[in-house]
């Protein structure tokens, strides 16, 4: 459990490193795909959180979601731009709420420990 | 339990390097790009431009038709102008002119012949006259073109025209209608007659083409100015 915790902190530590100093940027019209993507990275990872909490981690699961999500939101958003309808506002919705819905979840799991 | 750290730390990579690119994107570390407004500013400013650019061609083309137009004009002008000049000329006496006309021979005779008279810058004058009245356009006497400033005067034992000497016998040439200038010459107790009278010897020849030479001096006016009617 806690070997788990030290790495992804690790991990994350090092992927912002490296974030900030590769020469590679996204031009701005592309910042909002990868906001969302980055927002549906999050959902995953929470929910990851919270299926190791229940004790139900499945590691393809986990895997497959955290990348389909956010390529399929980024692409759907896409899609919809081009198409001349809003996706970014339903996405970022749905993907708030269940954000939300995942950490009170977490919370509840470690108030009752 | 091994591919699920790995996997974390996958994972927890990824988001990090995603979080990290986001935040520099979004704090504008980047050239932005342009944006919707500007795009959609642009294209009615393109729009605009090749309206006023077909607009402008529009007149260059009109432009340059009137140019054209204006050229022939300018081409017409000078065509009538040079036609004046050469009218004019002709008039003034300083082209060479052809046409029909008379060929007037006036000789002092031999005295067997019975002359009285040698020939005097009167009797040419009198000739000269005499044909200008019956319609000569151009005349000459032994190739001194008679222009409006002329003169046919005895200085000393010769006759002078234009201020140049000339010698018998005098020849002198007519451009008009060589019927009326012959008969003019010719008639009957006429002035022909009368010279011939005094004993000089005159012939006057009718001819399909005389060419009379152009007035060879230089014409000088230093008094006179035209004058231009105020309108």
């Amino acid at each position: 459990m806690w070997l788990g915790i030290w790495l992804a902190a690790i991990g994350l530590v090092l992927g912002i490193a490296i974030g900030f100093n590769v020469p590679l940027v996204f031009p701005q019209a592309y910042g909002k795909y990868m906001g969302l993507a980055v927002l549906a990275a999050l959902d995953s990872v929470f929910g990851g959180v919270r299926a190791s909490m229940e004790g139900r981690f499945d590691n393809a699961i986990f895997l497959s979601g955290f990348f389909s999500n956010a390529l399929l939101a980024a692409g759907l958003v896409f899609i919809g731009d081009r198409l001349g309808v809003e996706l970014y506002t339903a996405a970022i919705v749905a993907f708030g709420v269940r954000l939300f819905q995942n950490l009170g979840t977490i919370r509840r799991h470690l108030l009752k420990k | 339990m091994a591919p699920r750290y790995v996997s974390i730390t996958l994972v927890a990579l990824i988001l990090g390097l995603m979080l990290a690119v986001q935040f520099r994107t979004t704090n504008k570390e980047v050239e932005p790009t342009a944006p919707r407004d500007r795009a959609h500013e642009l294209t009615v400013e393109l729009k605009n431009l090749a309206e006023e650019r077909a607009r402008l061609e529009a007149e260059a083309e009109d432009l340059e038709r009137k140019l054209s137009r204006a050229r022939q004009g300018y081409a017409q002008a000078k065509e009538t102008l040079e036609g004046e000049v050469e009218k004019a000329a002709v008039i003034a006496g300083l082209t060479p002119v052809t046409g029909p006309g008379v060929r007037v021979l006036v000789a002092t005779g031999t005295q067997t012949q019975g002359a009285l008279f040698t020939v005097r810058d009167e009797d040419l004058l009198k000739l000269v006259n005499e044909l200008r009245a019956a319609g000569a356009e151009a005349l000459s006497i032994n190739g001194e073109r008679l222009i409006s400033t002329s003169e046919i005067r005895l200085a000393g034992s010769f006759i002078n025209v234009n201020t140049r000497k000339i010698t018998p016998p005098y020849e002198i040439l007519a451009v008009g209608d060589p019927a009326a200038l012959e008969s003019s010459l010719e008639i009957k107790g006429g002035l022909v007659e009368t010279l011939r009278d005094w004993g000089m010897m005159v012939t006057v020849e009718s001819m399909d083409k005389v060419r009379i030479p152009a007035y060879k001096g230089t014409l000088r006016y230093e008094y006179a100015r035209p004058v231009r009617e105020a309108a």
